[in-house]
């Protein structure tokens, strides 16, 4: 009877702890999406196959220099930047609701625009890929796949897991104190709140916008990096992806960092437990569970901000 | 207003100024020009096209096909008609927009530091928000509160304040009294005295025509897109001031200045 409690413990303790940790990772997998609907108010129907891009990026860099993948992230990151801030600057500036307006179209077509940019953008990742890499499952390999932390005895946790939460939760305190402390995160968020008076400020709304969109898509590749190394992935993975970061948003909320982190916690602590007791094909089934629950009781999300 | 000299230019010159929304007219070849260190009022009915006349010196009305102007409009000589906003806002012209228009999710401080974007003005950021606050003591009490939990007059004085920290040399200023309290919109001009003795000129919209001719030294009356009447409010006086706000003084016969051509 005591060794059962102790057991259903260590159970529900071990699950807690990988659900917290693949939390992080969610976070860093949703933080890019929320930002761009924030800011942009773009559904990036590539998000995903940003993140498969980057892991591809650093399978690519591994094949010529035999480094650490956490060293890939030093190109990663920066060419992840410029694709985000290109996408913004040349192909969304020029489909947004007031580039619309500016031909004569009504603002309907600009709301409708971006979603079709985007999702041909992810066909067109998708089969890019494809093209370069063949359709064969890779995973960035790396020293840390089999290692874990040793709590107690029956509690474990593993170590690139660990490592991943580290750098998510730092990801999510330096965008936080970017968008608080900084003039050009200020004008992120002047922008978000009021797109046309942002201006009057000096504030050129084209080039945040492609800077908030090169910050998203940089952290979408740290989070592409981190899937690769902890799971196989294909080229037409993206919307998996995809739908993560959508579940990630409505639970938490849009428009909030601390949102991201307590969503993606959330869904990762459902889909572990709902895995320990309920077997594998639980997972997805309990996070979607999870998702409709929170948009029947609270549609904005756990943090949304009263807009 | 005497003409200035040749010497002296106008800080602001609008010359034949029509503007659009997309096919609709809303502006009808407008001039009049703004003399340094004044308060110069726009007054007009509802729908004369005031607020469009300010959005357009401030670059908000090169949209396209959505809204576009014709006509020339200069600051310190320089034409701005097809400057992006921000590089006006850059030249030293900002604007207080109609309904306030504040960042709703940022605190006092966050919104007026806003108002600093400009390279050319964090440098002294410090001492600009100090200026600000000496303007505006309750704001320096309220710093880190959110915007959207305070009264509508303390939001104006967030909205003046923002407006300041770009240290602007011209200020356009739209409705500011709407929706305020008749002590609150006194005491908010009081302070737009202050900040036009500061050397801040300022082109004022104001619904109440007696008060607009009682802070400003010029008067520009707008009917429908078309300036109608122009001058010192003093000379023109109340009457006529009414009479062609309401479309009953005929145009061409204006007082002071020569006002801009019909389209």
């Amino acid at each position: 009877m005591n060794e059962d409690l102790y057991w259903t413990f260590i159970d529900i303790a071990n699950g807690l702890l990988s659900g917290v940790m693949l939390g992080g990772y969610y976070a860093i997998i949703a933080i890019g999406l929320a930002l761009t609907f924030g800011v942009m108010r773009v559904v990036n129907l590539a998000h995903g196959d940003m993140l498969v891009l980057a892991a591809y990026l650093a399978v690519l860099v591994l094949q010529f220099v035999p480094i650490s993948p956490f060293i890939t992230l030093a190109l990663v990151i920066p060419v992840m930047f410029g694709v985000g801030y290109a996408l913004q600057r040349f192909l969304l500036n020029a489909t947004s609701v007031q580039s619309m307006e500016r031909k004569g179209m009504s603002a309907g077509f600009g709301l409708m625009s971006p979603i079709l940019v985007t999702f041909g953008l992810s066909i067109v990742i998708a089969h890019a890929l494809l093209g370069g890499f063949a359709s064969d499952a890779r995973i960035i390999r790396n020293a840390l796949s089999y290692s874990a932390v040793r709590l107690t005895e029956d509690l474990n946790l593993s170590t690139l897991r660990l490592i991943f939460f580290v750098i998510a939760v730092a990801i999510l305190i330096a965008l936080h104190l970017f968008l608080r402390r900084t003039h050009a995160g200020r004008a992120i968020r002047a922008s978000a709140d009021d797109a046309e008076i942002a201006p009057l400020m000096g504030i050129a709304t084209p080039k945040i916008n492609a800077l908030a969109s090169g910050i998203a898509i940089a952290i979408a590749g740290v989070a592409g990096v981190m899937v690769g190394m902890s799971r196989t992935f294909q080229p037409f993975d993206g919307p998996v992806f995809l739908l993560v970061a959508f579940g990630v948003v409505i639970v938490g909320g849009l428009g909030s960092i601390v949102g991201s982190l307590v969503g993606g916690v959330l869904l990762g602590i459902t889909q572990v437990l709902a895995g320990t007791y309920f077997g594998p094909s639980a997972q997805l089934v309990a996070g979607y569970i999870l998702i409709l629950f929170v948009l029947a009781v609270r549609p904005q999300g756990l943090f949304a901000r009263r807009r | 207003m005497s003409i200035s000299a040749p010497d002296q230019p106008a800080l602001l010159t609008v010359r034949g100024l029509s503007a659009y929304y997309g096919e609709s007219r809303a502006l009808y070849g407008v001039g009049f020009s703004v003399e340094r260190g004044t308060i110069h009022s726009i007054v007009g009915a509802n729908g004369a096209g005031k607020s469009t006349l300010l959005r357009a010196i401030v670059g908000m009305m090169n949209r396209g096909r959505a809204a576009h102007t014709a006509g020339s409009i200069e600051f310190r000589g320089r034409r701005i008609d097809a400057l992006p906003t921000e590089e006006i806002v850059g030249l030293g012209v900002t604007m207080v927009p109609e309904g306030r228009r504040l960042f709703a999710s940022m605190s006092v401080e966050e919104n007026l530091v806003c108002g600093a974007f400009l390279p050319r003005c964090r440098g002294t950021l410090g001492e600009t928000l100090e200026d600000v606050y000496s303007l505006f003591p309750r704001l320096a009490d309220r710093r880190q509160q959110p915007v959207s939990q305070m009264s509508g007059g303390e939001q104006q004085m967030v909205a003046i304040g923002r407006a300041l920290m770009s240290s602007p040399e011209l200020i356009l200023l739209d409705e500011l009294s709407l929706g305020l309290a008749p002590i609150v919109v006194d005491q908010i001009y009081e302070r737009i005295a202050a900040i036009n003795a500061r050397g801040v000129t300022c082109i004022v919209i104001e619904q109440d025509t007696e008060r607009a001719m009682r802070v400003a030294s010029a008067v520009s009356v707008l009917l429908e897109g078309r300036v109608v009447l122009e001058g010192d409010p003093d000379e023109l006086g109340r009457d006529r001031v009414s009479a062609a706000y309401f479309g009953l003084e005929p145009a061409g016969k204006a007082a002071g200045k020569a006002a801009g051509q019909g389209g």
